[in-house]
């Protein structure tokens, strides 16, 4: 064992949090280094989550296209080509991403050792390598973001085989002519719609009546119509009794009520757990929550006052983009630097086809808070945009309070919704009224002109 | 130093098969019949109305050369898959198993039968290795959770052109009246398998993983794969687990801990434990095999 190295902070785990808490603490000066179990850094996010799904997402919606232009030109596309060029793209947009985050890593002076991070108390850690060497660190901070992965729940056998889950189902070799998708939060949503567009028959089954359920329901459902339209379908207000391979050639699911459902594959997304067993915390003194958690404050601070906790690790929104703030956030509070102002607007994006948006608050919340909202709606087949993209389903909503002034919300449904959402986004942050999205001019022909479309509607409810 | 001029034998009928064999391996005469075991029971479940099923399907998937050209004929023009079949376990949902059973039948009858003649253990051997290597990729795959699927499929078959030098090998000594050691048979079958593999792999069309496999499987050559699959990487770790449980005289848990493999799949030791833990169901599943 070689001899103890002392940093500034420590950061265990290379994903977006820890690489932003990383690249903030050497920044500020200090002697930053980066514990990662992988070979490479960048996390679930770049190698199992959300730039390996989103490119998955690209390709299979680049194949609708040529799908589409098939017909004018009468060709076909094989399902081994769909297959190969999805992978490989996947695996360039991956390599590259990966290597663009182990530059900006290396190029502001941060040391990666490439082990597993376990605590030996609240100021020192192990770093264990696969050749079995070990190295110890302490340092004065310590940023917890160690991520998570798929909850794999004990009456279900994921085999990596039948029965998948959102890792595994990314190295799939052809596509299977069905898919059974349990769960109906954001990945497995995501999922059912790409396979489904690439002409797998996929079966959603939650326990919800609808998906995504934290999103507005006419937006969910918006996707439901859209996915069933194309094929799927989504099975709300379920149980699984039993899942399992029937041992030749397919996963048969029993529901509850007794239905049961058969498919060529299983993809298993009901969640997901964070990663702390490795870590040891009870030798820092850090006592995870019931749900395996760890429990932090406004600033990302654990129980103990110089470990941080940043990411998925510490549990919802579980998204990247708040996870690389979180790291950010967690060492300036550390370091006694001001982060600037807090971001209250923070969207959500769900990458579903079509893809579903929000920012601000719901109508019922803002019913619940203001005592009443005027929603105005725009839908796509209104806007010339739409008609001439052939993006005629989509819908986007906004929410101002009873009078029909402020801007509360904004929740899109249709594809562009994720890039749509920011102007509503620097709305909010503006404190725009809605007046404003009716008194200035947007680009003609553009999805934009939805927000003015909706900004009418509401002043057509304004009471006198 | 050539392997073949190593071996204490005398030259002449040694460079005399392998000029012959090389010359089948030219001619592309790669046949690999099946063993007589597998084509009995073959025959007897495909006959029997009442058999289970999966007894037949594991069959398929657990015999390298039924495997091999089960998929072949599964992805000739005369089931037109809509889609090439690149497993065994989408062979049995796409197609089902009456057209397996089907295949299974053709396979054996026209593949004929592997004459083992006084090489019945090394035989044994042979196809013992390739399923083990099938089964260890599966746990590997599962462990990185990768394709399972592939990396069995890949495991079964990285080594095929081993049993079918044996058998040529087998033939012309028969032919010849010559009788070589085993030392010699073991060298042609280390020297040419990758090359017959790969003729293999194009005569029966078998995917294209199972021939990167085939072809960079090797420590020295895994990091030359081209593809972002893994299995190259996968299989060499696979094939070191089948030599380290079917042959434990012949490494040592630490020279199999140090193997740059190890690294280079990210291994830590709690996972090689786990993979090695999985010794005992292998031998279990080797053991059901008809050999
Ligand atoms: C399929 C899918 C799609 C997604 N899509 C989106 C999206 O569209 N938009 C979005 O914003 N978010 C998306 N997400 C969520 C996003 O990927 C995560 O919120 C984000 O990756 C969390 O970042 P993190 O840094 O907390 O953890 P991770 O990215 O999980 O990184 C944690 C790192 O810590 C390492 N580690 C763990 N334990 C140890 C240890 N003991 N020692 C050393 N290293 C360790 C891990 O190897 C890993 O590299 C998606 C997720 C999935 C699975």
């Amino acid at each position: 064992m070689s001899e103890t190295l002392h940093y500034d902070i420590l950061i265990i785990g290379s994903g977006p949090a820890g690489q932003k808490a990383a690249i903030q603490g050497a920044k500020a000066g200090k002697r930053v280094a980066v514990i990662e179990r992988d070979l490479e850094v960048g996390g679930a996010c770049v190698h199992h989550g959300t730039i390996p799904s989103k490119t998955l997402r690209e390709s299979a919606l680049n194949m609708l296209r040529l799908k589409r232009t098939a017909g004018v030109f009468d060709f076909k596309l094989r399902d081994d080509l769909k297959v190969k060029s999805l992978t490989q793209r996947l695996d360039h947009v991956v390599k590259a991403h990966s290597r663009f985050i182990a530059d900006q890593i290396h190029r502001n002076g941060v040391t990666r050792y490439h082990g597993r991070g376990r605590f030996l108390s609240d100021r020192e850690v192990q770093v264990s390598m696969t050749n079995r060497t070990i190295q110890r660190l302490t340092a004065d901070i310590i940023v917890v973001a160690t991520g998570s992965r798929p909850r794999k729940p004990d009456n279900i056998p994921v085999d990596h085989e039948h029965i998948l889950d959102s890792d595994s189902i990314l190295s799939l070799t052809y596509l299977p002519k069905s898919l059974t998708v349990l769960g109906g939060g954001v990945i497995a949503s995501e999922y059912a719609s790409f396979f489904s567009l690439l002409g797998v028959q996929v079966t959603m089954i939650d326990q919800a009546d609808r998906p995504v359920r934290f999103m507005d329901a006419e937006l969910t459902d918006g996707f439901v119509q859209a996915f069933e339209a194309d094929g799927g379908t989504y099975h709300g207000n379920q149980t699984i009794a039993e899942a399992k391979w029937d041992g030749l050639s397919k996963v048969v699911t029993v529901l509850g009520n007794g239905e049961v459902i058969e498919g060529e594959k299983m993809l298993m997304a009901l969640g997901r757990v964070a990663n702390i067993e490795d870590l040891h915390l009870e030798a820092a003194g850090v006592k995870p929550t019931p749900r395996g958690l760890i429990p932090v404050d406004q600033h990302c601070r654990t129980s103990v006052p110089h470990i941080y906790a940043v990411g998925d690790v510490i549990g919802p929104p579980s998204l990247a983009s708040c996870s690389m703030e979180q790291g950010r956030r967690a060492v300036c509070h550390a370091l006694g630097i001001d982060p600037g102002g807090s971001p209250e607007t923070v969207p959500m994006g769900i990458y579903t086809v079509p893809e579903m948006s929000s920012v601000g608050i719901s109508e019922e919340e803002a019913v619940t808070r203001f005592g009443g909202a005027i929603v105005g709606r725009s839908r796509f087949n209104e806007i010339a945009r739409g008609q001439i993209s052939g993006m005629t389903d989509g819908l986007l909503k906004m929410v101002a309070d009873p009078c029909g002034k402020k801007l509360l919300g904004v929740h899109i449904v249709g594809e562009g919704a994720t890039e749509l959402v920011h102007i509503g986004q620097m709305g909010l942050l503006a404190q725009m009224e809605i007046d404003s999205f009716v008194e200035n001019i947007f680009n003609f022909p553009t999805l934009g002109e939805a927000y003015r479309v909706a900004a009418l509607d509401i002043v057509k409810q304004r009471k006198p | 130093m050539s392997p073949l001029l190593a071996s204490s034998v005398d030259l002449e009928p040694v460079e005399q098969v392998r000029s012959l064999l090389v010359d089948r391996i030219e001619k592309g005469e790669l046949r690999l019949p099946l063993l007589p075991q597998v084509a009995h029971q073959v025959m007897t479940l495909t006959n029997d109305p009442d058999s289970d099923v999966t007894r037949l399907a594991s069959l398929i998937q657990q015999d390298q050369a039924l495997a091999g050209q089960i998929l072949s004929v599964a992805n000739s023009p005369a089931y037109m898959p809509r889609s090439p079949i690149v497993s065994l376990q989408q062979a049995v949902a796409w197609l089902g198993m009456k057209h397996l059973a089907d295949m299974a039948l053709m396979v054996s009858i026209q593949s004929g039968v592997f004459r083992v003649q006084g090489f019945e253990a090394e035989v044994k051997a042979l196809w013992r290795h390739a399923l083990a290597t099938g089964l260890f990729g599966k746990e590997i795959a599962r462990l990185g959770r990768h394709n399972v699927e592939n990396a069995f499929l890949c495991g079964l078959l990285h080594a095929v052109g081993k049993p079918v030098i044996l058998h040529n090998v087998i033939e012309i000594q028969k032919l010849q009246d010559l009788h070589l050691p085993w030392n010699s048979i073991r060298d042609f079958m280390e020297e040419f398998h990758v090359s017959v593999g790969n003729l293999l792999t194009e005569n029966w069309k078998l995917p294209d993983q199972v021939k990167e496999a085939i072809t960079y499987y090797k420590d020295h050559t895994y990091k030359h794969a081209p593809s972002p699959t893994k299995v190259a990487l996968i299989t060499c770790l696979a094939d070191h687990l089948a030599s380290y449980l079917l042959e434990p005289t012949l490494m040592d848990e630490e020279t199999l801990l140090a193997l740059p493999v190890i690294q280079d799949m990210n291994l830590y030791s709690e996972d090689v434990s786990s993979l090695l833990e999985q010794g005992e169901p292998i031998l279990k599943t080797l053991d059901s095999m008809p050999l």
